[in-house]
């Protein structure tokens, strides 16, 4: 177990013309489930090759433990990987896949099978040990890849995206066994996925990455807890990113900045409000108001509220989707409502904006800081 | 399975006929030197079960003189089975060096980064429609030449023949790096994470996983020794150095016409190769289409 | 993978030992190639040398190690062989003129011719594997003369002798073995103790030579006897003798000849001289027409029985599969003697069988088509099993929903071959179908083995034969019975190369179509 800690690390395939990430900067504490998030083309996989040595790092400095191992190849460096391809070795048994590092290490027969047979307790894989993984159903080869890693007791465990190849069924299963996992191994581990949900579940804390912007200094775009990304998305991206269906955004202008209450209008003439800090900001700037879709509140009129027509309607049972149209949406408009039987497609509907769950973000796609926003800190 | 058309017996008995007829015809020169094997003398004809068999060809083609009715000795004319002897020692040793090389070869190709790689390979891909054929005077002037220092690999001696096979690689590389590309380059990054070196998850994970195609580029690379002519009927000369196939022409010279010789020690020197490629067919073929269709 | 790698432990140690080890060796054998004025081949050897050593040391070359063994295997064997054949086409290289300048001076040099003196009657006398010989002189029979010992491994020059009482230890050589040593005996250089010098003259005797020629600068040689001189023409690659004081008039040619190089003469001989330009057209047109019947017939018979072995209704396509390719599984070399043998004219069992149903004999090695006929017949028996087998690879790549989708549309089995089968196959059938003509148009072995050319072609100047393809008629001049012209050779061999590196780029371009 050990800690990690990232310093202006940036990736180039082409010896800096271009580049996959750049000025990473992340420290992970011992013990800390963290998980790198981010649409595809990111790089958070590359990232995570990079911690475990099989990409190798263009600039900047990693380190386990306080140690410096940019240039220790992969086999020196005491980590743990499991593969979304699982890359269990189809020659070798369950046992043997297991046993392959340590073997590999020249260890004791006995510590071997002790390590193995712990390890396969652990993820109830006994009855299988025999069997070759072609024989096997996806999440016992999924156990098996994790069991590989733990027999080796790395100092990090690094998955890249374990579950993609799983049905739903077996990921929310699977998901939890990881964390229960985690939560008896206490080792540091680092988890990629693009499934917002599972990084949520599972992670201490996240790390959202955006693909990079031409002259980004960055794109390592927030680092925070699960809700903290939630309620207080750091821009634009992380907003849009975080949270399913889509945060609504709609295009307007700084009526009136304040301390709590921000007054925008939109290029409609509609005026809202939202509970921001906007003294940073001047009357007529350019901004994006957000409102996630279980947040908004159809056919109920506070005064902050806004006007459109209905597009099309998802019922799901338990809830249903509003899709609707309106002249400053940014991409999508979705409102959820607990029950849609009354409304019809292509009537027109005021959705209020509840003035506490508004968000506001600067033309640079920053977030203005929310001032009545539920605590998340728990 | 589809509803047949109505017809569909008439065109199946058809087709059976016709592939019965073809395989008369394919197979008639096989059955005939089986049976010509058993014939007494060199020029006897007679049906396709001979009237009355002789062992004398396979006697000689064993080695061991044959006692004629009038009670006067032939000798062996050839010794066939030095021959065979020698084209398994050179086709073994030729081929465990091809697939040494060209199995490192490929893993390079197919797996590390270095500078020059997409040109070699192209390079590779052409230079192996050259075969050593167009090439003899070189050949043999390049063995004259290294004969003069290694003798062992000279003109004459079976060394130089094994290691002129050794230019028939880029195929088989061609071949081999085809297979490593289509396991999954994760496996060997779970070996390395594994604290494997790049050595031992080629040695550990990647060879054991292709054994398969391995199987097949031994067995294809050894039958193309076995057979090779050319090469081996230039640099080689005297009697007891010969391999099979330039040994085997010796029979059919218009001046000393040994066909029933020729008929026992062909059956004699064909029939292991020929079973060992029949036992591997199934191999094979999944080789030489999946080499063949990815090019 | 992409980290560096560091280096291993006490195996590092063990590789650069048998690196140094083979090092050593090499570098020896440059340093003795570089002693006999090979300095070609003792720069290659030291280029091969520099570069294997540093990619085995070097942390740079790593990843070239597993490539460099194999890029050497090719470059001596393939490369090499290709630069050094385009070199040979601009020489002289032959039967005629084998050697280069310097080893035929030498030989030169070593000529001998009897002069006056005694010449000696000999016995030899064997002591376990040494040699003694006993000379005998006419007018002092009693003395005896007696060699150094000597053997086959082992021989002093110049060989001393001394008059000695007694006759030599061991057995007395009875004549017959005596002969079978006369190539030893023949190299022997006697010093009599007047040192005056002997050398094998005849079988029985021992008499006193002299060399004839000596070298007087420029290569050029002057005989002892009568001053003639022996000067070296570049040109023609021969030695002219040049009669005394006559340093202009043209002497007779001297042999053996020696190698030059003579620019484009092969080639223009291709072209101008009839005896060899008819032919070459010939075997070109021939060669190109063999290839390409080649690739049809093997194509046509081995997708037809692909389509048949594939064919569900058909039951039993495992055993018809395994007889299909047993042309394919007996070596080529066999089978094409075994068919040398029952295509022949009188004993084979083809004309026996013709003569009983049809009463005809065809002349198959005599007759020009004849012949023809039958390579291409026993080529497409050789090689229909190999198309078969890519075939039946294709044909399995095809999804059935296409047939399915056909059958609602009524098509017929020859329709959708047609429509569905060729279409879908062809494309990545191509490369292929290009490297199988590459075969053919190269197929040494077959016409080798199953005609050697026959039947010849009139007012060839050098063997040709109707059935020779351009490799068949190389190899003939090359290897033939009837004096190796390897210049010619190898300039025509340079022609198949430009044809074979078109093919191969064609072949290039159809394999990038597929691939993409």
């Amino acid at each position: 177990m050990a800690e990690v800690k990232l310093v202006n690390v940036s990736k180039s395939y082409d010896q800096g013309k271009t580049w996959t990430l750049k000025n990473i900067n992340l420290n992970i504490a011992e013990g800390e489930f963290i998980a790198f998030i981010g649409p595809s083309g990111c790089g958070k996989s590359t990232l995570l090759r990079m911690v475990c040595g099989l990409e190798d790092i263009t600039e900047g400095e990693l380190s386990i433990a306080g140690e410096l191992i940019n240039d220790w190849p992969p086999n020196e460096r005491r980590v743990g990987m499991v593969f979304q391809s699982y890359a269990l070795y189809p020659h070798m048994s369950v046992a043997e896949n297991m046993a392959f590092g340590l073997k590999l290490a020249k260890a004791d027969k006995s510590l071997i099978n002790s390590r193995v047979e712990e390890a396969a307790r652990i993820l109830q894989l006994e009855a299988l040990l025999e069997r070759k993984p072609k024989a096997m159903s996806g999440g016992q080869r999924q156990r098996v890849a994790i069991g590989r890693s733990i027999v080796q007791q790395p100092r990090v465990f690094l998955f890249d995206e374990p579950l993609s190849n799983l049905d739903v069924a077996l990921r929310v299963q699977m998901r939890q066994e990881i964390a229960r996992l985690h939560n008896r191994l206490e080792t540091t581990s680092i988890y990629v996925t693009h499934d917002q949900v599972e990084a949520m579940t599972l992670a201490d804390h996240i790390v959202v990455l955006s693909p990079l912007a031409l002259d980004a200094e960055s794109n390592l775009e927030q680092v925070g807890k699960p809700l903290e990304l939630y309620h207080h998305p750091a821009n634009l991206f992380v907003a849009g990113f975080i949270g399913s269906p889509k945060m609504n955004f709609f295009d307007g202008f700084i009526e009136e900045t304040g301390n709590n209450e921000t007054r925008v209008k939109l290029t409609t003439g509609e005026i809202l409000t939202a509970n921001v800090d906007s003294q940073s900001a001047n009357k007529g700037d350019r901004v994006v108001l957000g409102i996630r879709p279980e947040d908004a509140l159809a056919e109920t009129d506070n005064g902050n509220a806004v006007e459109g027509k209905v597009e099309t309607l998802e019922r799901l049972g338990a809830e249903s989707y509003i899709y609707m149209s309106h002249d400053t949406i940014r991409e999508n408009f979705i409102v959820r409502v607990e029950d849609s039987r009354k409304r019809e497609v292509n009537s027109k509907m005021k959705i209020e904006l509840p003035i506490q769950l508004c968000h506001l973000f600067n033309a640079e796609g920053k977030a203005f800081h929310r001032t009545q926003a539920p605590a998340y800190d728990l | 399975m589809m509803v047949q058309p109505r017809n569909l017996k008439y065109r199946v008995w058809t087709a059976r006929i016709f592939m019965i007829l073809f395989l008369c015809l394919i197979m008639f020169p096989f059955l005939m030197i089986i049976s010509v094997s058993f014939r007494s003398g060199n020029f006897a004809t007679g049906d396709l079960i001979p009237s009355n068999p002789s062992l004398e060809h396979w006697y000689l083609a064993f080695g061991i003189p044959w006692e004629n009715a009038d009670g006067s000795m032939t000798q062996p004319p050839f010794p066939v089975l030095l021959w065979l002897w020698n084209s398994i020692k050179v086709a073994f040793i030729s081929t465990v060096l091809i697939l040494l090389l060209s199995t490192t070869g490929a893993y390079a190709f197919a797996r590390l980064r270095f500078r020059f790689k997409e040109s070699m390979l192209t390079a590779m891909m052409i230079l192996q429609m050259f075969p050593a054929v167009l090439a003899l005077v070189a050949i043999y002037s390049l063995f004259d030449q290294i004969g003069s220092y290694v003798p062992w690999l000279g003109l004459d001696s079976l060394g130089s023949v094994t290691v002129a096979y050794l230019g028939g690689l880029a195929l088989h590389i061609w071949l081999i790096k085809g297979y490593f590309e289509t396991i999954d380059l994760s496996l060997e990054e779970a070996a390395a994470i594994d604290g494997a070196t790049s050595w031992q998850a080629f040695r550990y994970v990647l060879l054991p996983l292709s054994t398969p195609i391995l199987a097949v580029v031994f067995i294809l690379a050894f039958i193309t020794s076995i057979a090779e002519y050319p090469v081996a009927s230039v640099l080689l000369q005297s009697m007891d150095n010969l391999t099979l196939a330039v040994g085997s022409r010796q029979y059919l010279n218009p001046q000393n016409y040994l066909w029933g010789d020729f008929a026992a020690a062909a059956v004699l020197s064909g029939l292991p190769i020929s079973i060992i490629f029949l036992l591997c067919q199934r191999w094979i073929v999944g080789g030489l289409t999946s080499g063949g269709v990815k090019g | 993978m992409e980290a560096d790698q560091k280096a291993q432990s006490p195996m590092t140690w063990l590789v650069w030992g048998i690196i140094g080890l083979i090092d050593l060796i090499l570098l020896y054998g440059v340093t003795l190639m570089y002693a006999q004025e090979e300095i070609a081949f003792a720069l290659i050897i030291l280029l091969i040398v520099c570069t294997g050593t540093w990619v085995f040391i070097s942390n740079k070359g790593y990843n070239y190690r597993y490539v460099f063994p194999a890029l050497l295997g090719v470059s001596i064997f393939i490369v090499f062989p290709l630069i050094y054949t385009v070199n040979v086409a601009f020489t002289n290289y032959s039967s005629s003129n084998l050697l280069p300048l310097e080893r035929v001076k030498l030989l030169h040099l070593r000529k001998t011719y009897k002069t006056d003196g005694e010449s000696y009657n000999f016995k030899v006398y064997q002591q376990d594997s040494d040699y003694r010989i006993l000379f005998i002189s006419n007018k002092e029979a009693d003395k005896h003369l007696v060699s150094q010992p000597f053997n086959e491994t082992t021989i002093p020059s110049p060989l001393k002798t001394d008059f000695s009482p007694d006759l030599p230890e061991g057995e007395e050589l009875p004549f017959r073995d005596t002969i079978k040593l006369r190539q030893t005996l023949k190299k022997l250089a006697i010093e009599l103790p007047d040192s005056s010098e002997l050398s094998m003259t005849s079988l029985r005797k021992f008499g006193p030579m002299s060399k004839i020629y000596r070298d007087i600068g420029h290569d050029t040689l002057e005989d002892v006897r009568n001053g003639n001189q022996l000067k070296p023409n570049y040109e023609t690659g021969f030695y002219i003798e040049v009669p005394e004081g006559q340093p202009d008039s043209a002497g007779k040619q001297t042999g053996p000849g020696f190698v030059v190089y003579n620019g484009w003469d092969n080639f223009v001989r291709v072209i101008n001289d009839p005896g060899i330009q008819g032919p070459f057209l010939q075997i070109f047109t021939w060669t190109i027409v063999f290839a390409g019947l080649s690739v049809f017939f093997t194509l046509v018979v081995g997708l037809l029985m692909a389509c048949l072995v594939q064919w569900e209704p058909l039951k039993g396509n495992g055993v018809y599969r395994l007889l299909l390719i047993l042309p394919y599984a007996v070596p080529a070399f066999i089978s094409i003697l075994i068919f040398r043998g029952l295509f022949n004219q009188n004993f084979g069992e083809i004309n026996m069988l013709l003569n009983l149903l049809f009463g005809v004999q065809p002349e198959w090695f005599s007759n020009e088509f004849l012949a023809k006929t039958m390579v291409v017949i026993v080529n497409t028996w050789l090689g229909y099993p190999y198309m078969m087998i890519l075939a039946i690879g294709l044909l399995k790549s095809i999804p059935d929903d296409l047939y399915e989708a056909s059958a609602i549309d009524g098509a017929s089995p020859i329709q959708n071959f047609f429509s569905i089968t060729l279409p879908m196959i062809i494309k990545p059938l191509t490369p292929l179908l290009i490297a199988s003509f590459a075969f053919n148009f190269n197929n040494l072995v077959l016409i080798a083995l199953l005609t050697d050319g026959a039947p010849n072609i009139i007012g060839a100047s050098t063997p040709a034969g109707a059935t020779d393809i351009l490799v068949s008629y190389t190899f003939r001049i090359a290897f033939g019975q009837y004096g190796q012209d390897y210049g010619l050779a190898s300039a025509i061999a340079t022609f198949i190369f430009i044809m074979v590196g078109v093919i191969a780029w064609v072949n290039l371009k159809a394999t990038k179509r597929v691939l993409e």
